[in-house]
Parts: C-alpha cells; sequence; structure tokens
C-alpha cells in the first residue's frame, strides 16, 4: 500500500497546516496532494463510482480547508480529513442510494497498465480478488469503512472510532461482525481457490 | 480447546493481541480441527488481499489544480457576498437607526413607558406633537438616503394617523409598521441583489454610496 503521508512527520505535517490556516497556497497544495489519493481510494472502495468519489473527494477537501480553524493538531490530519470524507460519503449514499450498484471500473483507467506476461495476472487471479471486494461491497456501509479504514490505511480501531464517531468497543464490534460476513460470503471458494489466493496475496503457507 | 472457544480468539488473534500462551493454544487446535482451520486460513487470506491489492481506478489529473480553482473561486465569491452585505447592510443599518429614534421620540414624546402598551389615548396632544418631534427641526440635505428616510417617516406617520382613524390600537399599528419595515428591508436586499449584476467587481465603487432600493417608497420628494 502507498501511503504518501507515510514520509510525512507529524510535526511537518503541523507546520503545513499552520501555513495553510495562514492562506499559503503551496502548503494547501501539499497537503491535498498528500492525502487526495488515500481519500479517493477509500471513497471510491465505499460508493464505486469513480465520478461521485472525485466529487466526495473534492467536496471533503473543501470543508476540510474551509473549517481548518477548528482542526486540532493532537489529531492525524488524515483522520480529520476521513472523518469528512466519510460523513460527506454517508450523505451521497444516503440520497443516491448507490451501495455498489454502478461500477464503472472498466471505463477507467487502471492503476496497473502494463500488459506484460510477466505482470498481467490471470483471469482466474482477477475473478478471487473480485470475489473478495464483491464480498466486501455487500457488507453494510460503517461494517465496510471499518474493514477499508483498518486493512488498506492501516488506521488503529481508536483512529477508526474517530472517524467514524463511533465508541471503541463499537468499531471492534463492527470488525469483528464484517469478518464473521465475509467469512460466510466467501465459504463457498474451495480448497484450490483459496490456496491460489493465499498465493496471490504473497502469504506463504 | 473447543471450536467455539478458538472462532472466538480469532479477532484478537488477527489483531496480534493475543498472549503468547492463547497462541500456542489456539495454534494447536488449528493444527486438529480441519473446519478452524479452514477458517482461519479465509480471514487471513482475505485481509492480505484487502491490504496489498491495487486499487483498479486513480484519481484524474489535475484534481489538484482544479481544487485550488475551486477554492479560489469560493474564496472570491465569499468576499463578493461580504461585500453585498456591507452594501446593503449599511444603508439598512442607517435606516434603522432613524427608525429606532423616530420610535423613541415618539415613545418619550406620547409618554409611553417601557413596558406599557401604547395606546392612543396616551398621545395627548396627537398627532401634530409628533409632526413636531420629528418634522420641524429636519433640516434640508442633500443625502438621497436621508431624504428618503424622512419620506419614509412622514408616511409613517400619515399612515398611523390612518390606522388611528380606523380605530386600531396603536400597539398594533406600531408592529405592523415594523412588519412593514422588516419587508421592505427584505425587498431592499433582493432588489440590491438583482441591481448588482454578476459583476463583483461592480460593488466596489458603489460600497460606499447609498442605493434607492434600500428605502421604502422611495419616489418624488
Amino acid at each position: 500500500m502507498t501511503q504518501s503521508t507515510g514520509t510525512v512527520s507529524r510535526e511537518y505535517e503541523r507546520q503545513l497546516i499552520g501555513r495553510a490556516r495562514s492562506g499559503d497556497r503551496g502548503a494547501v497544495r501539499e497537503l491535498v496532494d498528500n492525502h487526495k489519493d488515500r481519500l479517493f481510494a477509500f471513497i471510491w472502495r465505499m460508493i464505486r463510482n469513480h465520478h461521485d468519489a472525485e466529487e466526495i473527494c473534492q467536496d471533503a477537501f473543501l470543508k476540510a480547508f474551509a473549517s481548518l480553524d477548528t482542526f486540532s493538531v493532537e489529531y492525524r490530519f488524515s483522520t480529520w480529513l476521513f472523518t469528512i470524507g466519510y460523513r460527506v460519503c454517508l450523505n451521497r449514499m444516503r440520497s443516491k442510494r448507490t451501495q455498489g450498484t454502478d461500477v464503472d471500473v472498466l471505463t477507467l483507467p487502471l492503476a496497473n497498465n502494463d500488459n506484460s506476461a510477466a505482470s498481467l495476472e490471470s483471469e482466474d487471479a482477477g475473478r478471487l480478488k473480485d470475489t473478495v471486494w464483491h464480498a466486501v461491497d455487500r457488507l453494510t456501509p460503517v461494517q465496510r469503512a471499518t474493514v477499508l479504514l483498518f486493512y488498506r490505511q492501516e488506521f488503529s480501531c481508536q483512529e477508526i472510532a474517530r472517524v467514524l464517531e463511533l465508541p471503541v468497543a463499537t468499531v471492534k464490534s463492527h470488525l469483528h461482525r464484517a469478518r464473521k460476513r465475509l467469512r460466510e460470503l466467501l465459504e463457498s471458494l474451495s480448497d484450490q481457490e483459496l490456496h491460489h489466493l493465499r498465493n496471490l496475496s504473497g502469504q506463504v503457507g | 480447546m473447543r471450536c467455539e472457544e478458538a472462532r472466538r480468539l480469532f479477532d484478537a488473534y488477527l489483531d496480534g493481541e493475543l498472549s503468547p500462551a492463547m497462541e500456542t493454544e489456539l495454534g494447536a487446535h488449528r493444527l486438529r480441527c480441519p473446519d478452524c482451520r479452514r477458517a482461519l486460513a479465509l480471514l487471513e487470506v482475505t485481509g492480505h488481499i484487502l491490504e496489498s491489492d491495487e486499487d483498479p481506478v486513480l484519481l484524474n489529473d489535475g484534481f489538484s489544480d482544479r481544487l485550488l480553482a475551486c477554492m479560489d473561486e469560493r474564496r472570491s465569491r465569499w468576499t463578493h457576498r461580504v461585500r453585498r452585505g456591507l452594501y446593503i447592510a449599511g444603508p439598512l443599518a442607517a435606516a434603522a437607526v432613524v427608525v429606532m429614534a423616530f420610535l423613541g421620540s415618539f415613545d418619550r414624546q406620547v409618554g409611553v413607558r417601557a413596558g406599557q402598551e401604547a395606546t392612543w389615548s396616551s398621545l395627548d396632544g396627537g398627532m401634530p406633537l409628533i409632526e413636531d418631534a420629528v418634522g420641524n427641526p429636519v433640516p434640508e440635505v442633500d443625502d438621497p438616503t436621508t431624504q428618503e428616510l424622512d419620506q419614509w417617516g412622514r408616511q409613517f406617520l400619515d399612515r398611523l394617523d390612518t390606522k388611528r382613524r380606523s380605530g386600531e390600537s396603536l400597539q398594533r399599528a406600531l408592529d405592523g409598521r415594523i412588519l412593514d419595515l422588516i419587508d421592505v428591508l427584505e425587498q431592499a436586499e433582493v432588489s440590491s441583489g438583482v441591481q448588482e449584476g454578476d459583476s463583483p467587481a461592480d460593488d466596489v465603487s458603489e460600497a460606499s454610496s447609498p442605493h434607492a432600493g434600500a428605502v421604502p417608497d422611495s419616489g418624488s420628494e
């Protein structure tokens, strides 16, 4: 997982926020560049529509910078940004009811455009991964958000609790239920498919 | 360890929160029980796929540029609104001050105390007293706003007199005029918005000058 903010220290991020508050355009751009891909990926995984995800992403940034004065530097900027993004996302999902229905992946640029035989994954592999992601799509929005933040963004349960504005115990409960549901949804995979997935994920054993 | 106990430990195991002793115990159960082994393997593999799979979509190029442009536009729109607010609020505040001063003067003249309802009988000397209080010392001024407000004040007195003749209570007549004033102020805001047009630069020169829309019933004097 690429996390551009991983290289940005908390202290430097505080400086950026301070400069952004005083209207420094360069600092605003740097904050946007540091977080936009992660936020977009999260929102796209939540809503599964490229156009909506980009709009929500933009809306989240606009809201975040409009109320930057209220941001407390004791938290990570990403936690705050994801909190706003999640709220905007939920509102959009409620109003449009587009939970995983309009999958426009095929018309969009792929992250990996290298079609060489060496890097091209087999159709089987792609199908198996899709099976996993489709199972994620079938989780409830809050379970999906919990899973995405935990696994893809590597947020701790405490950070997820802040983003979702829930108690930590509730977040753990959502994570538990999400795993249970995923297990049920993927139960039909054969041992061979499971083995294949294991190889794909690079897991040994 | 039974399967139920083992499955209760799955989350803690996946999150690395199991004590070494419990982890050993779960590991032993895993070796013995094919169902639990498969269930745990499924969770582990799913977790790894979720962590490592590449995102199939990317944010379109130029997102940051578009976002910054949008921020600039919003900032400009906000500045424009503030200017427009000042443009409208200035004359309206002046109008409100004059009206309040007028009403204060009226209350003193008719002897209405705070908390008491104004009645026609409290006028004593009648409308001429009010006109004396407001009308006599009006200096000649060139300022259109002052002239319009003065005109509004005179119309106010006329209407008050009409209300009196129609038998309406003084308090109700006053309340009605305040509501009228609110309507007029809202209309002034709307007409100001129309007048202002789409050019943000338009209001700069107009910000300090009064405009006709802010004052009710403006007409020839």
